[in-house]
């Protein structure tokens, strides 16, 4: 359903916006009983001539019953929220499946930089490529990310992932995605991190295999005429 | 939203609008100062009120930097051209800044404004040997003038004056590709190419010495 507002683009996504779908649906049924209830009733028992107000003192059984009944729906839906998302957490936050590549995602004052493992799909290669505010993935791939900050702290947010994951200084914090839909998307840093917070946006690609080795093939070509200059 | 989270985007924000809908539709050729102190705000978080800079956020001292040298640089950051390279901390801070800066009327304004700030000397940071430094200086004066008080023709801006840590810094970063290596950076391809001749981190700390027995031109143009 959030998909009508932004597409998912990973497995996470996925899951999350089930999650999301449970939750809208069985609270969004509730709310409309209670409203309908609630306005069903002022119509009811609205003022008539003649007709004197009563006292009610909620003590009876008959009279209990309408706020015990619902409140064993709601811990009975409560449940059934609980276990959901419990499983959701435990797929997208702490069960990191085998990566088939790692990168390393690094965050600063107002920047964000990438170390992609290159070819050999290895980190810490002479083959890495380093990119600033873009990142290239490969669709249907599970990637992890090892995610730091070089100053304070930041959010590392791609909303197609349904991901947000704070960066911390001193800490390297892993989590992991498994994009599911090709194009290209945002990555905002959603932590207040200084004056250009609002200002370092970078981009996501998600490319088909042969996209991708196209992309690394033009980098490592790149890094290859430069690297010779530097020293 | 706390005050803390928009005050000074707003502020520069509330700063862009005003320079909108103000009206000065003609385009400030020179450099509208007006325009430029309200945009200097932003600026000013860094480099401070008065252009002096900050060692310690890496913001060089602008105060008084020539107009057409302060506008190509902004320019470069704006198009991509200077603090793009991974590893490159202090450029990478400034490329979103200076894209906070929306048309070329904006930069020409901040220029402008950059210029008239009254420049401030700066304490020695870095030790080596200037009279060696006097010698490695050489191939630099072509384009920045025997006295290190700039060429706008060679686009070499004035030298004497600048922060030493700042000049280091920069060095370090002309030969490491960290600034000047974009293939449409043409005077920081040159830039490299200099850089180059400073064949060691003595050499370097030895110009940068040199350099700061130069005096500055006062407001340079
Ligand atoms: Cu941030």
């Amino acid at each position: 359903m959030l998909e009508w507002l932004i597409p998912a683009a990973s497995t996470s996504a996925d899951e999350i916006d089930w999650l999301f779908t449970l939750i809208f649906w069985t609270v969004g049924f509730w709310f409309l009983v209670a409203q309908g209830i609630l306005f069903g009733f002022i119509v009811k028992f609205r003022r008539r001539p003649g007709v004197r107000s009563q006292y009610i003192a909620g003590e009876s059984k008959d009279e209990k019953r309408w706020i015990s009944w619902p409140h064993y729906v709601v811990i009975a839906c409560d449940v059934v929220l609980i276990a959901g998302a419990i499983a959701v957490w435990r797929d997208v936050k702490q069960v990191i499946p085998t990566p088939d590549e790692t990168i390393r995602v690094i965050a600063q004052q107002w920047a964000w930089t990438f170390v992609h493992p290159g070819p050999d799909r290895r980190l810490d290669t002479p083959d890495d490529v380093v990119t600033v505010n873009e990142l290239h993935v490969r669709n249907d791939t599970t990637y992890a990310f090892e995610l730091s900050s070089l100053d304070v702290v930041h959010s590392f947010s791609i909303p197609v992932f349904r991901l947000k994951q704070d960066a911390v200084p001193g800490r390297v914090i892993t989590g992991w995605f498994r994009p599911t839909k090709t194009g290209t998307f945002d990555i905002a840093c959603a932590e207040m991190c200084g004056l250009g917070h609002a200002l370092m946006p970078a981009v996501l690609h998600i490319e088909s295999p042969e996209a991708h080795a196209a992309w690394l093939g033009d980098r490592t070509t790149v890094a290859a005429a430069t690297s010779g200059s530097r020293s | 939203m706390s005050p803390l989270r928009f005050g000074v985007p707003t502020a520069a924000a509330c700063a862009v609008v005003l320079a909108v809908a103000g009206g000065d539709a003609t385009p400030a050729a020179a450099g509208d100062l007006s325009r430029g102190a309200a945009h200097y705000r932003l600026c000013a978080a860094c480099h401070g009120d008065q252009g002096a800079g900050d060692p310690s956020r890496g913001a060089p001292a602008i105060a008084g930097l020539p107009p057409w040298y302060v506008e190509a640089q902004l320019k470069k950051f704006r198009a991509g051209q200077r603090g793009y390279t991974p590893g490159d901390d202090t450029g990478l801070q400034m490329r979103p800044m200076a894209s906070a800066l929306r048309t070329d009327e904006d930069v020409a304004g901040v220029a402008a404004y950059v210029a008239s700030l009254p420049p401030t000397p700066h304490p020695a940071t870095v030790t080596g040997d200037a009279a060696r430094g006097q010698g490695l200086f050489a191939p630099c004066s072509a384009c920045h003038g025997p006295d290190g008080r700039g060429n706008e023709a060679l686009k070499g801006p004035q030298l004497a004056g600048q922060a030493d840590w700042y000049l280091l810094a920069q060095l370090g970063k002309f030969k490491s590709g960290a600034r000047g290596a974009h293939k449409d950076d043409a005077t920081g391809a040159q830039m490299r190419a200099m850089a180059s001749t400073l064949v060691d981190e003595q050499a370097m700390l030895d110009v940068v010495a040199y350099v700061r027995t130069l005096a500055p031109a006062g407001n340079a143009k």
